[in-house]
């Protein structure tokens, strides 16, 4: 006789009754993996995941979303790891940094592996929303699962930027001097604002026990939330395929989709790897609030809105830090009621492709020139080129 | 067979009574209320104390007066005991002073922009912010950029042969 295996498809009210001595023996005493079933419905789950039809179509540009879930998991283990050897106060946390790095064994791998894997989720969240966007796939019915996603993203935005502060070296502190002044610039609340989030008038030890907080318990728990309704929304209604419906059957994920996964998986974190062994994390001298050497400059990705900081007009720096940021993340929030095209052609809703390519392009082209221009750090450049005035006054 | 739940929505002539459904669920909504009110209330009070926080003046001495000639611009690091939260330590501060007709004039080094360092840069007498390019001249007021107001100036005194200058804590 076969084996039977106990699965959620037979309720447990079907438990069978066994009709021979020897059946009744097994039953009682069920193989490790019939008794977790019969209580878990565990292999059941597994089954139903791993047979998920993809339609036909989907192939690598759908491995994004599994990357980024890897890329996660990693950051979790290496932030638990860090926090093991971390002290959030002005006097201790350089010097704990610094210890971990140069000290511990593996410590400057495994700083490594969550500083650069925190970067490799920021470009991998970029593409993923990138292909969503260009596939139309936000459309009815899955506008939440959109919008979970951006909540995501907004998500990871802000651990970059809490996480930056942690090391106190005089990147970290002058960043969160220039990042949290630009709160200040809201209409109103703004100054009121800014004291909320530095937990005081200065960036000092209150911003830094504020923003640790955030980092490890509040981030972590709404983007374990978030993520869980991301994702069961993806199960719930399926992935979408191509905006033209190509021919064939839907084949289930395994194993050719997750066989792609894996091989994505492998790459993306093969080279989080190479980079955390090939470029390993420096800290830089202690923060210092009175020290003149220093030319503060952002994480790479926020580049784009420091090139914006410099090009609007004066006295109206709201619009670099408030309008345009703002209305960006609205437009984003919103897209699926935006776009009110029922297709998901790129033909059929030129004016949404259209702006999100121009919006894109410029973010990124910002960040490139950002990139390029700010200048890496303890060289100050020679003061722009400024007329000088024969006598030095104006 | 049907029993009446009192739900007062039919019309037997019933008395419009509310029903023991309706008032559980009311209550566990009232409970609901009151328990998220007891955590979150206490919480975002104890997170947004900054917001009381009162500034404070203090008058600091900084240099000798003569140290500083007519016409010079001189940036003078000084160290004062702070609460930082909840310890106290040693800062060092940077004010610019300059001398010039109008007296002794005290400039922050925080660029009013976004709040960068800036630095005087003595053969163009001009101060300059590495961030987004602000410019001011060497009385703190904005020659280029998008720096929206002049330096802040502090409150500068001369007594005893000292320069005192008044800092907000
Ligand atoms: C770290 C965060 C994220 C994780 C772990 C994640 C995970 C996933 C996974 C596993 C899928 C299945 C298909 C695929 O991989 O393409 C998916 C689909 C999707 N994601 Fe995400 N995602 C994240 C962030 C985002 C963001 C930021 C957005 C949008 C702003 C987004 C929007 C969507 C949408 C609309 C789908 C459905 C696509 C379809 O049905 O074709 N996701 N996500
Ligand atoms: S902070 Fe000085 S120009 Fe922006």
């Amino acid at each position: 006789m076969s084996r039977r295996t106990l699965s959620p498809e037979r309720p447990v009210e079907n438990v069978p009754v066994p009709e021979t001595q020897e059946e009744a023996l097994r039953l009682e005493r069920p193989s490790l993996r019939d008794w977790t079933d019969l209580r878990l419905g565990w292999w059941g789950f597994v089954r139903k995941n791993l047979d998920e039809p993809m339609p036909p179509g989907v192939g690598w540009w759908q491995t994004l979303g599994n990357l980024l879930l890897t890329l996660l998991l990693f950051q979790f283990v290496t932030g638990f790891a860090l926090a093991m050897y971390y002290a959030p106060s002005p006097s201790s946390a350089y010097h704990s940094v610094k210890h971990l790095t140069e000290t511990v064994p593996l410590g400057s791998f495994v700083r490594g592996l969550h500083m650069w894997g925190s970067g490799a989720i920021v470009v991998t969240v970029v593409l993923h929303i990138l292909r969503v966007f260009y596939w139309g796939s936000y459309k009815k019915p899955r506008e939440l699962t959109w919008v979970f996603g951006v909540l995501i993203f907004n998500v990871v935005l802000g651990f970059s930027f809490t996480g930056y502060l942690l090391p106190w070296d005089q990147k970290a502190y002058w960043a969160t001097v220039v990042g949290t002044r630009i709160a200040a610039t809201v209409p109103f609340v703004g100054p009121d604002l800014l004291r909320l989030i530095r937990g005081g008038e200065e960036v000092g030890a209150l911003t830094l026990t504020r923003f640790y907080a955030i980092h490890v318990m509040l981030l972590p728990a709404s983007l374990v939330v978030l993520t869980g309704l991301h994702l069961y929304l993806v199960r719930r209604l399926h992935i979408a395929g191509p905006v033209l419906p190509q021919k064939g059957k839907p084949v289930p994920f395994f194993p050719v989709q997750l066989f792609r996964d894996a091989i994505v998986v492998l790459v993306g974190l093969g080279i989080v790897v190479y980079l955390a062994l090939a470029f390993p994390p420096a800290i830089e001298a202690m923060a210092d609030p009175a020290g003149t050497d220093f030319t503060p400059r952002p994480e790479w990705y926020f580049l784009g809105l420091y090139e914006l900081l410099k090009i609007v007009p004066q006295g109206y720096e709201v619009l670099a830090t408030v309008v345009i940021p703002g209305l960006i993340s609205l437009g984003m929030l919103f897209l699926p009621w935006l776009d009110r095209s029922p297709s998901r052609h790129p033909a059929m809703r030129a004016s949404i492709i259209l702006a999100g390519t121009f919006v894109s392009l410029t973010i990124g082209l910002m960040t490139l020139k950002g990139v390029i221009e700010t200048p890496p750090p303890h060289h100050p450049p020679a003061a722009k080129a400024e007329a000088p005035t024969p006598d030095g006054t104006p | 067979m049907c029993e009446c739940q009192n739900c007062g929505n039919c019309e037997n002539g019933q008395k419009k009574v509310v029903s023991r459904r309706k008032f559980m669920a009311w209550s566990v909504g009232a409970i609901n209320l009151a328990v998220f009110g007891a955590v979150f209330g206490p919480v975002l009070g104890f997170l947004g104390s900054p917001l009381r926080h009162r500034q404070m003046k203090q008058w600091v001495p900084v240099l000798d007066e003569g140290a500083l000639g007519e016409g010079e611009t001189k940036e003078v690091p000084f160290t004062v005991r702070v609460k930082d939260g909840y310890e106290m330590v040693d800062r060092t501060y940077v004010v610019y002073l300059v001398r010039s007709e109008e007296g002794i004039v005290a400039l922050d080094p925080s660029c009013t922009h976004l709040g960068c360092r800036i630095k005087f840069q003595a053969d163009k007498n001009r101060y300059f912010c590495p961030c987004h390019g602000g410019v001011f001249d060497n009385r703190g007021t904005v020659v280029s950029g998008p720096p929206p107001k002049p330096l802040v100036r502090h409150a500068v005194e001369v007594r005893e042969g000292k320069i005192w200058v008044q800092r907000s804590v």
